[in-house]
């Protein structure tokens, strides 16, 4: 009797503590992040879009992937002359071992300048930690990502997985501001 | 209940029970522990993490879009957890089971306690009301109005009184009550 029950118990609590998601790992403030990835900015700016059925369905289309919020937020980086040096906005995954959030800086022209992991959990840092060790980031510097990127970093499975994530979420980035964020604000 | 009272337990019962108890309280501590840093225990912190995202142009409705000068002061310096939709879900689903298994465990320790029965009821009800006004909380606060945020920190408090008030009254039974055979 007792031993059913401690059995059963183990079964019950076994679903909940696989799942459990541990405790965030932030890696740079967002502030930071903006910094960083506007290098040269003298001026910054915030653009939001609302991003209308169409955006989405551009960016589902390109990506497979649909934007959970109907607006998103791009942070503009200008010279003293207004000259617009680049854009960055966040983006985040919520993967089975909790959220993987990215902070992807882009030119003009919606290359890639480059990309910060701002937000991992406990559970996923090492995993990240081993691709930002190997330089994973450098290699995605001036890369088109509106083309499917492919990774090669990490032999073991879970960081190549969360190197696909990265992966994923900077293509996500370029494709809305292609879709949407180089789109000219209708106010000021 | 039924015959089976906590103040009459065999050593092993009372050993089993108490270390139950001082576990749970410890995770509770933990957890209140990890929210406290990760999130923040006031309404405001909590409605910053779990309701929608504002727009810091205020883009008006029928805008497709808007642009504002900011100072880089203005973008967030601290670390923020960020509950989104899909981590709502996740969090509601895996606190719902383990939260509800921690109330049940509880609640079978405490109807051997010797109070009334009214009394074990309301107690009893506590860590089960706490576990879904926090969640429901969380969920409000997202969909409803971001005021509800006040909701989660009840919540959390209402568990969080009905552990103490079960810990409390099952401890004395079980070491400090001489029951009457």
């Amino acid at each position: 009797m007792i031993r059913h029950g401690a059995i059963l118990l183990c079964a019950l609590a076994a679903g909940p503590a696989l799942a459990h998601i541990t405790p965030p790992v932030t890696l740079a403030s967002d502030r930071d992040a903006v910094a960083t990835l506007l290098p040269g900015a003298k001026r910054y700016f915030v653009r939001e879009v609302r991003l209308t059925r169409a955006d989405r369905e551009s960016v589902q289309q390109k990506t497979g992937w649909s934007p959970d919020e109907d607006f998103c937020r791009f942070y503009l980086g200008r010279d003293e002359q207004g000259r617009e040096l680049g854009a960055v906005t966040f983006l985040s995954d919520y993967t089975i071992h909790g959220p993987v959030r990215v902070a992807v800086g882009l030119t003009p022209d919606g290359r890639v300048r480059a990309a910060k992991v701002v937000e991992v959990t406990e559970e996923t840092y090492p995993w990240v930690k081993s691709l930002l060790d190997q330089g994973f980031l450098s290699d995605l510097q001036g890369r088109d990502p509106r083309a499917a990127l492919r990774t090669t970093a990490g032999k073991a499975s879970m960081t190549r997985f969360y190197g696909e994530v990265i992966l994923g979420l900077t293509q996500r980035a370029a494709v809305l501001y292609e879709v949407a964020g180089s789109r000219p604000p209708s106010r000021e | 209940m039924n015959g089976i009272h906590l103040s009459r337990l065999p050593l092993s019962g009372k050993v089993f029970c108490t270390l139950f108890l001082a576990g749970i309280g410890l995770g509770a501590l933990a957890a209140f522990t990890q929210a406290s840093t990760a999130v923040g225990i006031s309404p405001s912190a909590v409605e910053s993490s779990l309701a929608p995202e504002m727009p810091m142009t205020h883009v008006r409705e029928g805008e497709m879009s808007a642009e504002k000068e900011v100072d880089l002061a203005q973008v967030a310096n601290e670390a923020k957890v960020w509950i989104r939709t899909p981590l709502l879900i996740q969090t509601s689903h895996t606190h719902l089971f383990s939260q509800t298994l921690i109330a049940g465990v509880l609640g079978l320790i405490f109807l051997c306690a010797s109070v009334s029965d009214r009394l074990k009821a309301a107690i009893v009800a506590l860590p089960f009301l706490g576990t879904f006004v926090d969640i429901g909380g969380m969920w409000l606060t997202r969909f409803v109005s971001p005021s509800l945020s006040v909701l989660v920190i009840a919540g959390g408090t209402t568990f969080a009184l009905g552990y103490v008030l079960i810990a409390a009254l099952s401890l004395r039974d079980l070491w400090f009550r001489k029951e009457a055979a």
